[in-house]
């Protein structure tokens, strides 16, 4: 009587295990498939951007749009080159974001290091002053800064004018102290004992350990600077000064009808930032975590 | 000549939360030449401010510290000839064990021959040989600390601090790093401050103690001293283990009463406790002074108590049990030969020749 | 890098040469260290504030500004064009932030259960479109909503037999196209956030509530959702921010058109300040814009915040 109870038991239990690998196949299924779906409905812009460029001016156009182009060329690509400024552009881009990310990292991380390690007078206030005002809108200081760099400081149209407002953000600040704090602090008292100075222990104990945050910051930087389009469209106003994106939406107001110049110009100004994400992906994904929420 | 003098030293924090806090409150005392100091009290007592102060790595808010003849009130780390062995070790992880131990002496630009001497010296009394041109994650627990000491005896200098330099190793380690510690400061014969929350840390391994609590020091003394004689009940309570019994009482004429019992204190021992005649007391027994009257030769004529014993805890060569008087749990710490039953009465002896007595208000030893 | 002040034997209070020597002995590299990040906050942030405030009272011009008082603010709070952008900002707000951040909430609900390979992958996936610039996003889209059958949208809408919509045309649709690009947008920060803050959940707690016979939906209502609001919250109030700011859509997409329909607040101050130079109108623009984005945060904060600690 017993026996045959556990047995029914026992086949109940199994069957119920039986059930729940099966559900635990199907539900994964359907996060697989949602989450691909998903994933490429998020790629569509991207890829309909590259298919775009990649069409002659007649097939662009065409009603219903080929998804495949039947006689892909680059001639778009030429286009973009021919109205003249791209390649200047381009390179006004590197210039700037390369300036810039070499400035944060170096301003942020020693700032950073000093409000998250040293202790001094006055540390606390002035970091919670700067913490304070990354609340206030860019809309705000647009104004004045603006008139003072354009107006006060003639600065126009120059490299400086592109940089100087952000050489040190911060949030870069706020992203450097956070990961600085993770350090032990015992290394920097145990250099202090091995007869360091100050800078060298920045130098040759802190940087050292703080390069994989460094990285992020400056990969973050390099791509916000990349991609950053409202200061650059204020203070450049002639050809040779814009950057990448001042210049990309020129396009949409001088050559309305191309949108096949229109998407080879994107597709270059995207691919750089799509290089540096594929090569440095990891700083990606594990950077963002750096700086926000539990901070 | 090493010595480490503090005149007066105090040092206040301001903290975020606490706001304006003493860690360490006017405290003036002398480390010997060669000597192994050890400091010891629970955290936030004070005695890692007073180490950092020693170091240089914080500066005493007033007071004067020496470190040989000459003050060091506002020496750099550098300029005060000591080394440090941190708690985490402290090793630069990105740097070899090789470059660790001689970071230091590059930093004071001493010559290539001499560093590469010294350390390789340091490695061999250390058993260190082989790691030299590892990184510190390839070392186990036990090697890092060596290398951190590693790092402090290539400074040569006249004072070695240790801040909890074991606290990171597990108990069997531990042990056995307690004992090169002591053999490494006879052979160095350089002066030691240690700091430990450990009492038998501190026990085993100084040749002199300072225990501290809120930022005051409580005694200085040699381990025995301290043991014998502790001057209040703070280290009366945290030198040995399991602490010592605290039972409120009131003396009246030779006996101790309280709640429960009647106890007998031994003649020589009245005259210093005159004073308190009649008074409230706290009578202090160590764990090791409750006895097992099956464990006595002649049973004793008083002191003898009979408790229910409310938990045996075994310990191998002991028995842990925990009784009540009145309100308090005492605790005795009893030889295992006789079996000993939770939940039953056992008669115990009080040994009264090693009691002590202190002042219920000023926590002080009396006599 | 030292913890207190001097001695008290040198008498911390006086104001000497030799202290004014051991302090910077003390701190002179501390400060070193901010010291250029310091000027140029003063520089580039503290005078822009106070400048931008002293100008939204005035008339502003180049040769001589004039003090108007509160007209700057008077006027616009008489605009109906400013509340219009005021409306638009709102909705957009509203029909934006929250259903993204469910987006991402179910897209990291349903990468988490995956194993490492995949989690990977789709991370990447997600995050990879968000390494494109606003204004690279807003051209393609551009071509997307472009009215004619050649749209992708439109296509896509023939395909399906519907009729042509002249999506950023039509004043009706042209907000609500702005608002469908976000839902295609990159999700791929908010994911990270999100796998991270659900991957220092205990599992303890799952284990708990398997034990208590706890269903898939009652666990993420009692257990992941609380416990993730520390990042909802972030989301939400960073989101709220950024898109009380939107500008580059509606300049490289619309020009704030057709007729206002979505033309933003930030849209209206660029416009007032860079087109018709009305800085001080602008400036008392971007002091409402602030004010609010503020008071909204600190709202946020009150109801969504919560002290949990695991």
């Amino acid at each position: 009587m017993a026996t045959n109870h556990q047995q029914i038991q026992l086949q109940l239990d199994e069957k119920k295990d039986k059930q729940r690998k099966i559900f635990k196949i199907v539900g994964l299924s359907v996060i697989y498939i949602v989450l691909t779906i998903w994933a490429i409905l998020t790629f569509v812009p991207l890829i309909w951007m590259f298919i775009s460029s990649i069409k002659d001016t007649t097939s662009i156009t065409q009603v219903p749009p080929q998804l495949i182009p039947d006689q892909p060329t680059l001639d778009a690509y030429r286009r973009v080159f021919d109205v003249g400024g791209f390649a200047r552009w381009f390179l006004n881009s590197v210039i700037v974001s390369t300036i810039l990310t070499i400035s944060n990292v170096v301003l942020a991380s020693l700032a950073g290091y000093a409000f998250a390690k040293l202790k001094f007078p006055g540390r606390n206030t002035i970091f919670w002053i700067l913490l304070g005002s990354m609340m206030i809108p860019g809309q705000i200081t647009l104004i004045p800064l603006y008139i003072l760099i354009v107006n006060t400081f003639q600065m126009a149209d120059t490299y400086l004018a592109l940089v100087i407002p952000t050489l040190v953000t911060t949030a870069n600040i706020f992203l450097a102290r956070q990961f600085m704090a993770s350090l032990p602090s015992t290394l920097i008292d145990a250099a202090r004992i091995d007869a360091c100075s100050e800078p060298k222990i920045f130098w040759k104990v802190i940087l050292p350990m703080a390069k994989p945050g460094l990285a992020v910051l400056g990969i973050f930087t390099f791509v916000a600077n990349w991609n950053n389009f409202f200061w650059p469209f204020l203070v450049t106003s002639s050809n040779e000064m814009r950057t990448l994106q001042v210049g990309l939406t020129s396009f949409r107001y001088q050559y309305t009808a191309d949108y096949g110049a229109m998407m080879a110009g994107a597709v270059l100004t995207a691919i750089p930032m799509f290089i540096v994400f594929l090569a440095l992906q990891k700083y990606f994904l594990k950077g963002i975590t750096i700086g926000a929420v539990k901070g | 000549m090493s010595e480490v003098r503090f005149v007066n030293v105090s040092k206040e924090f301001e903290d975020d939360n606490k706001g304006k806090f003493t860690a360490v409150n006017d405290a003036t005392f002398t480390i010997e030449d060669k000597e192994f100091m050890v400091f010891v009290g629970p955290s936030g007592c004070g005695k890692t401010t007073s180490l950092r102060m020693i170091a240089g790595l914080e500066r005493q808010t007033s007071g004067d510290i020496y470190i040989g003849d000459r003050t060091v009130n506002k020496a750099h780390p550098k300029d005060r000839d000591i080394a440090m062995v941190f708690q985490d070790y402290a090793l630069y992880p990105h740097m070899t064990i090789r470059e660790n131990m001689s970071f230091g002496l590059k930093n004071l630009k001493r010559p290539k021959e001499e560093i590469e001497k010294k350390v390789s010296e340091a490695a061999q009394i250390l058993s260190l040989e082989n790691l030299l041109d590892r990184k510190p994650r390839e070392l186990s627990g036990g090697q890092r600390q060596r290398v951190a000491v590693g790092r402090a005896i290539v400074r040569n200098p006249k004072v070695f601090l240790f801040d909890e330099p074991l606290s990171n190793l597990d108990a069997k380690l531990r042990v056995q790093m307690r004992m090169e510690l002591s053999e490494l400061h006879k052979r160095l014969g350089a002066t030691i401050v240690y700091v430990t929350h450990d009492q038998v840390e501190a026990m085993t391994l100084g040749t002199r103690i300072v225990v501290m609590n809120q930022g005051e020091i409580q005694q200085i003394d040699t381990p025995e001293e301290l043991y014998k004689n502790p001057k209040n009940m703070f280290v009366a309570g945290f030198i040995g283990s399991p602490p010592m019994n605290f039972v409120r009482g009131r003396l009246d004429g030779n006996i101790v009463q309280t709640v429960e019992h009647a106890l007998v204190v031994p003649e020589d021992k009245l005259l210093k406790y005159a004073e308190y005649q009649g008074k409230e007391v706290v009578l202090g027994i160590r764990p090791e002074d409750v006895i097992n009257i099956e464990h006595l030769p002649d049973a004793p004529a008083q002191n003898v108590i009979e408790p229910v014993i409310k938990i045996v805890e075994h310990l191998g060569s002991e028995f842990l049990v925990y009784f009540g008087i009145g309100e308090e749990t005492i605790v005795g710490k009893i030889s295992s030969d006789y079996h000993m039953e939770v939940f039953k009465k056992h008669q115990l002896y009080i040994n009264m020749e090693k009691m002590t007595l202190f002042d219920p208000q000023t926590q002080m030893r009396i006599g | 890098m030292l913890a207190s002040h001097h001695s008290s034997k040198m008498n911390k209070k006086r104001f000497t040469w030799e202290n004014t020597v051991q302090f910077f002995k003390d701190y002179g590299w501390c400060y070193a260290f901010i010291l250029v990040p310091v000027i140029l906050f003063v520089l580039f942030t503290v005078y822009p504030l106070v400048m931008a405030f002293i100008y939204s009272f005035q008339k502003y011009s180049v040769l001589g500004s004039e003090w108007i008082g509160l007209d700057n603010y008077r006027s616009l709070m008489d605009s109906p064009v400013f509340w219009k952008a005021m409306k638009n900002t709102l909705i957009y707000t509203v029909a934006t932030v929250p259903v993204n951040i469910l987006i991402t909430l179910f897209l990291a609900l349903m990468i988490f259960p995956l194993n490492n390979k995949s989690q990977t992958f789709f991370k990447a996936a997600f995050y990879l479109p968000g390494v494109t610039s606003g204004i690279t996003m807003s051209l393609i889209w551009l071509w997307i909503f472009d009215p004619t059958g050649a749209g992708l949208l439109n296509a896509v809408f023939d395909f399906l037999g519907l009729d042509s919509v002249m999506w950023l045309a039509n004043p009706d649709t042209a907000l609500f196209s702005l608002i469908l690009m976000t839902y295609l947008g990159a999700h791929g920060a908010g994911i990270l956030l999100y796998l991270a803050a659900m991957g220092g959940i205990p599992k303890s707690l799952y284990e708990a509530a398997d034990i208590d016979s706890a269903s898939w939906w009652s666990k993420l209502k009692n257990i992941t959702w609380p416990l993730l609001k520390p990042t909802t919250l972030y989301l939400l109030v960073m989101g709220v921010i950024a898109s009380f700011q939107v500008f580059e859509q509606a300049y490289v997409m619309t020009m704030g058109g057709p007729n206002l329909a979505t033309t933003t607040v930030a849209y209206l101050i660029y416009e007032h300040a860079f087109l018709s130079f009305e800085f001080g109108l602008a400036a008392a623009e971007s002091f409402v814009l602030g004010f609010i984005i503020i008071i909204i945060s600190v709202i946020q904060f009150k109801f969504m915040s919560s002290d949990i600690e695991y």
